[in-house]
């Protein structure tokens, strides 16, 4: 198997989790929705494992290989959270996010045969970005849903906080393991576990912003205040992920490319 | 109520004013004596400055801890170290991490995150376990890469194939560019790489820019590859890839519009070989580019004075690994690229290295308990 049948998988998969979300939805009984969701998920991996084995190596080496990696665990991971937390919303979310790599796959396919220098060849690689991109996923959820809980806030409304604690701790959780494999293939890789690279650094800032708001949750802060924190740190957020390339001070960095 | 938020607002201002007397002091000390030299902290003094932070487990829960503990203090201390970092990250050539200000603070997070640990351990319950995990592991972390890492040393190593190398040159904070002789000995027995397949492309020969102008394109000079660029068809018919000898590759390029037909040789050059390129007309002409590595790995043996041997393979991202020392394989003759005679190795001492690993794992199940347990308190 090849790239050139990634287009009929992709659908195939896309459509049948797009089913499983709208069920879930609309039917009273889970099951329905899902038996699809499952279904779109050995689809997709039935393709990872023909591509591995058409080419007699793991495809984690180019960036549309790892592209191919989110769409596949994006989708599960908001499955597993959705059974875990019965969220719907997540599973739908999680399947557009899933869809955006695969097109961006379909449509920038000459980034399949982009030479991976060897300092990229690593195991930790493909979690290492996956748990970002997941983390990001989350932690934008929460910043949609704060804008509604300050909305709602001036009705004397508290009725998201749960939802958006979870978020961000999930988030956090996720962004916590990409910073902590990150550090481990760093040590791997060139010996120090942190160098403060520019991209070091704004992973940084976006952590210790989440942290932020966590502990502030903890004593109570006034919520007035502190959920402006967190379309702030989103904001942060897509400048480490981002911004970061075009900043003055990060020019030099590893991360950049 | 309006008495306990009143005393709550009190104990903020107090930290904060606190905080700020600790950061005044920091600006004076760099101003008068420089930016810190983390030298300072190498053994015995990283151990020492340790033990005073456990002292503080030995505090009787009361006044004093809890205020080291407080909430409302690791609060302004995150948006402190925030504001440190975003000034990190947004002025260039900055030297935040070295200044006075910025160790200052890493030691009061040092002390708030020991103190709440004291405090929550002196009560400890199952339930605590996630809270454990992320601030023990988080603490023995910032031990271990912090002071700790006063005591590391890095120093690059070249051997040549055949021999045995015990002596580095010590890069990185410590001074000289002295070779020193080293507790740990390589013997190269052999360097490989794999380079992945040059590519081709069309060339303005007079400008060096690359067709399509503004959108170049290149493509892999392997047996049988045809592709166009531009309005020229490029077929590879043989290439060569020898010892010594610059990879080259034999093509035929048919200009779609007159139908001319040019072939011949291109190579990329090499270190013994000059480059060849095929003319097209007087401007343009099929170039190679120089191949980029794949791996590069070395085949080594390790010794030690006290009689301890390793054999096996270094590669970029798999070091090896001998006591506290890690080997990594770091460059090698990038002139002579996958013909070269000696690998250049980093060697970094790390006797920190096992507490780091621990406050790794600690952090990474507290990781877990974050998205398992989410925000449910």
């Amino acid at each position: 198997m090849s790239w050139n049948e990634f287009v009929y998988f992709a659908i195939a998969s896309l459509l049948l989790w797009s089913l499983g979300s709208v069920l879930l939805y609309t039917k009273k009984s889970p099951v329905a929705a899902i038996v699809s969701i499952i279904g779109g998920i050995i689809v997709f991996a039935a393709f990872i494992a023909g591509l591995w084995a058409g080419q007699g190596h793991p495809p984690l080496r180019t960036m549309g290989e790892t592209r191919l990696w989110y769409s596949f665990f994006i989708a599960i991971v908001g499955f597993v959270t959705y059974l875990h937390w019965k969220y719907k919303w997540i599973m739908a979310y999680s399947v557009v996010v899933s869809g955006v790599f695969v097109f961006v796959n379909l449509l920038k396919p000459e980034i399949h045969t982009t030479n991976l220098m060897p300092a990229l060849q690593s195991p930790w690689f493909v979690p290492h970005v996956t748990v970002y991109i997941l983390s990001y996923a989350l932690l934008g959820a929460a910043t949609i849903a704060s804008f509604i809980a300050i909305r709602e806030l001036k009705k004397g409304e508290q009725r998201l906080m749960p939802l958006i604690d979870n978020l961000v701790y999930i988030g956090l959780g996720f962004l916590m393991m990409g910073m902590l494999m990150g550090a481990l293939w760093a040590k791997e890789a060139w010996g120090d576990f942190w160098s403060w690279d520019p991209k070091e650094v704004w992973a940084f800032i976006t952590a210790a912003a989440y942290l932020v708001y966590i502990h502030a949750r903890l004593i109570n802060y006034k919520l007035k205040y502190l959920l402006w924190l967190l379309p702030i740190a989103f904001i942060l957020l897509m400048i480490t992920w981002i911004g970061v390339n075009y900043l003055p001070a990060a020019q030099g960095s590893i991360h950049v490319y | 109520m309006a008495g306990k938020s009143e005393r709550k607002r009190k104990v903020a201002l107090e930290e904060i004013v606190m905080i700020s007397a600790v950061m005044i002091a920091g600006f004076a000390l760099q101003f008068f004596s420089g930016p810190f030299d983390k030298r300072f902290l190498a053994f015995p003094v990283n151990v020492i400055l340790i033990a005073m932070l456990l002292l503080i487990f030995f505090m009787k829960k009361g006044g004093g801890l809890s205020r080291m503990a407080s909430g409302s203090l690791s609060v302004t201390l995150l948006a402190a170290m925030t504001i440190a970092a975003l000034w990190m990250g947004l002025v260039p050539g900055n030297m935040v991490k070295i200044s006075w200000p910025f160790v200052l603070l890493y030691l009061l997070v040092l002390v708030n995150l020991t103190a709440i640990i004291a405090l929550k351990i002196k009560s400890f319950s199952v339930g605590q376990i996630p809270f454990m995990l992320n601030h023990a592991g988080l603490l023995i972390l910032l031990l271990a890469a912090g002071p700790g890492s006063a005591d590391k040393a890095r120093y690059f190593m070249t051997v040549a194939e055949g021999t045995t190398e015990w002596r580095g040159e010590p890069s990185g904070s410590r001074e000289g560019a002295n070779v020193v002789e080293l507790p740990i000995a390589v013997e190269l027995k052999d360097f490989s790489m794999e380079e992945y397949p040059p590519r081709l492309g069309i060339v303005d020969k007079t400008t060096g820019e690359a067709m399509p102008a503004g959108k170049p394109l290149f493509y892999e000079s392997v047996v049988g590859a045809s592709f166009f660029i531009d309005r020229w068809e490029i077929a590879v018919d043989s290439v060569l890839d020898k010892y010594r000898y610059a990879p080259a590759a034999y093509v035929r390029v048919k200009e779609t519009g007159s139908g001319e037909l040019n072939e011949g040789w291109v190579s990329c050059g090499n270190y013994f070989q000059h480059f060849k390129i095929l003319d097209l007309d007087d401007r343009l002409c099929v170039a190679m580019t120089f191949p980029e590595p794949k791996a590069y790995r070395s085949e080594v043996k390790v010794f030690t004075p006290d009689g301890d041997v390793k054999n096996g393979i270094i590669e970029v991202n798999s070091p090896m690994t001998m006591k506290s020392w890690k080997i990594y394989q770091f460059s090698y003759d990038t002139q002579k690229g996958r013909d070269s005679e000696h690998s250049i190795f980093e060697l970094v001492y790390d006797p920190w290295v096992i507490p780091s690993y621990i406050g790794f794992i600690l952090m990474l199940f507290g990781a877990v308990t974050l998205f398992w347990k989410g925000g449910r308190r």
